[in-house]
């Protein structure tokens, strides 16, 4: 893993010294702002209370908004990685230095996955503003948190591959767009189909059951295993991918 | 230091390299000369561990550039041909990043950027952005990115490729200096790049090794042939006085503008005695009061190159193997071209 910290580095300096991250940032914190105010309203509007609904878990699953800003974020996030440096041939400098094919994906994903981090970071003082004026689970908040985070790496990771398969940024971003979006229909499947094998694999897959669950607190281990199968698939091939352009 | 052994490279049915094998022993300065679309650049990129060879081998130290790549690259110092940097960064931050990138130890990094800043003549630029460099000091940016971690091989691909001509002079010079320390191989396609810097050349076209020797031996392949003269006056009689002069072969015009005045090619039958043949020639032309207003032997290391890489296939092979060997000439002759 020679050369791992070294462009992890360059990395997170390449999204945080151009102005992508923070534009990003603010446009994104505008917008789970925003949500958050429509699910804070909404639920203090309510006569009845659930004890397993309220803004935090909302937050998390249930509603269509978290998932609005996952597809706009994650292919923005990864479209540059290897798509700009082949386009503009700096990938000659970094591919002949002593470093491994694996490094440079994963120093390059990992980048990804901080900044990622980083752009959620801030909504964590929604948890606290919310804790002053009632009661905050904060193992729902940690569930919820973690579930983001690995939804958001497996994009993220399919945004790696889809960024090292292609030259242009645009059909990189189009690409993993497209994946995500199939993705998340594929999960769908599990209330749009007849109860069956096909029903039973879609809903193992199914990334907006998965949120629920982890809203709720629930934490299913074969979720996890969806969850690390969608990380290091793409991730492995992005390696061999990174590998094969030597014998192109 | 570097072995190159058999390499071939085909891109679908293109056949970049072609059987392809010479070596650069440690300490020499060799120059990798040929037209563009030679696989000058292939090759070095193979060699450099970025593009993959299609057979053969690279041995770099002894270590296989395939079987052993890590180590192998490690002792490389690679600049690219247009010298791709990552824009947005200072000079500075770029080489620690290039630096840390090779394994440049902490407590030394530092100091090894400096000293390739200043190797590379790039002091006074630490803190400036790389997208806002010219060309020529880009150049030097990836000048002392390959000189960053004190590899003991450099691999310059066109170095001065795009340079205006001081700043040719300055990297020629840069090349100079640093072949006290270092094993280089530079690519050109400009030969009086080699005559000026390095001690050895290897020169190819279309992907097949064509010569390789050191530079007095490829000085010795220029030769004179032919001599180009400028005459005034009465040049009917100056053309049949030298039709008759012993050891020039055959006298041809070449168009020329000026009124009175005519240009000759004299194709000399040998070209060891362009010298003594052409000092006869003035003399005579002298005699007959014929103005002599310029004499240009064409045997400039130019004019071997274009005949060593022109189009026309090979019709003999010197020697039955392509391996380079040490101090050897061997040319492939070529079919000579009618001048």
């Amino acid at each position: 893993m020679r050369g791992f910290v070294a462009i992890l580095r360059r990395e997170l300096f390449a999204y945080f010294v151009t102005p992508l991250a923070w534009v990003m940032m603010a446009a994104f914190l505008l917008l789970e702002g925003f949500f958050f105010f429509l699910l804070v309203l909404n639920y203090a509007s309510q006569q009845e209370v659930v004890s397993d609904a309220g803004p935090v878990e909302a937050f998390f699953g249930q509603t269509i908004l978290l998932y609005l800003p996952l597809l706009l974020v994650c292919p923005l996030l990864t479209m540059r990685s290897f798509a700009e440096e082949r386009r503009s041939g700096t990938i000659e400098a970094l591919l002949t230095a002593p470093v491994s094919s694996t490094a440079v994906v994963l120093g390059k994903y990992l980048a990804s996955v901080l900044t990622y981090a980083a752009l959620w970071a801030p909504t964590g003082l929604y948890m606290v503003v919310l804790s002053r004026y009632g009661d905050v689970d904060w193992r729902i908040v940690g569930t919820g948190y973690s579930a983001i985070l690995l939804v958001g790496a497996g994009y993220l990771a399919i945004g790696t591959l889809s960024s090292a398969l292609t030259t242009s940024q645009l059909t990189a971003a189009v690409v993993t767009s497209v994946t995500v979006l199939l993705l998340f229909a594929f999960g769908i499947g599990e209330f749009a189909l007849d109860p069956g094998p096909a029903r039973e694999l879609c809903s193992y897959a199914s990334v907006w059951s998965m949120m629920n669950d982890f809203s709720r607190g629930l934490v299913d281990s074969r979720r996890l295993v969806w969850c690390a199968t969608v990380i290091l698939l793409p991730l492995f091939v992005s390696v061999r991918t990174v590998e094969s352009w030597r014998w192109g | 230091m570097i072995e190159v052994r058999a390499l071939h490279k085909w891109y679908g049915d293109f056949h970049a390299v072609d059987d392809l094998s010479f070596e650069v022993a440690r300490g020499e300065v060799v120059g990798f000369l040929g037209p563009n679309g030679a696989g000058k650049s292939t090759t070095l990129r193979i060699v450099a561990g970025f593009l993959g060879a299609s057979s053969g081998d690279v041995l770099i130290d002894g270590l296989s550039v395939v079987d052993d790549p890590i180590e192998a690259r490690a002792r490389i110092g690679y600049m690219p041909e247009s010298c791709p940097l990552y824009v947005e960064m200072r000079v500075v931050e770029y080489l620690r990043f290039r630096a840390e990138l090779k394994g440049v130890p902490r407590a030394t990094r530092k100091a090894a950027v400096e000293r390739a800043m200043g190797d590379a003549g790039l002091d006074g630029y630490e803190a400036t952005i790389i997208g806002q460099l010219s060309k020529g000091y880009r150049q030097r940016v990836g000048i002392a990115d390959a000189l960053v971690a004190s590899p003991p091989l450099l691999l310059l691909d066109e170095p001065t490729a795009g340079l205006d001509p001081n700043q040719i002079r300055e990297v020629r010079d840069l090349v100079k200096r640093l072949s006290a320390s270092h094993t280089i191989l530079v690519s050109t396609h400009i030969l009086s790049e080699v005559e000026a810097t390095c001690t050895r050349g290897v020169v190819i076209a279309r992907g097949k090794l064509v010569a390789s020797g050191s530079l007095d031996e490829l000085r010795a392949l220029r030769r004179a042939d032919t001599v180009r003269l400028r005459l005034r006056g009465d040049t009917r009689a100056a053309r049949a006085e030298l039709e008759g002069l012993d050891g020039v072969e055959r006298v041809e015009p070449e168009p020329h503008a000026i009124e009175g005045q005519e240009r000759l090619r004299l194709v000399l039958t040998d070209a060891d005695r362009c010298d003594e043949i052409v000092e006869r020639a003035v003399k005579r032309l002298a005699e007959l009061e014929v103005g002599v207003l310029e004499v240009v032997p064409l045997g400039s290391l130019e004019d071997v190159f274009s005949k060593l890489t022109e189009g026309d296939t090979p019709t003999a092979s010197t020697e039955a193997t392509p391996r380079a060997r040490g101090r050897e000439v061997r040319t492939r002759q070529r079919t000579k071209r009618a001048p």
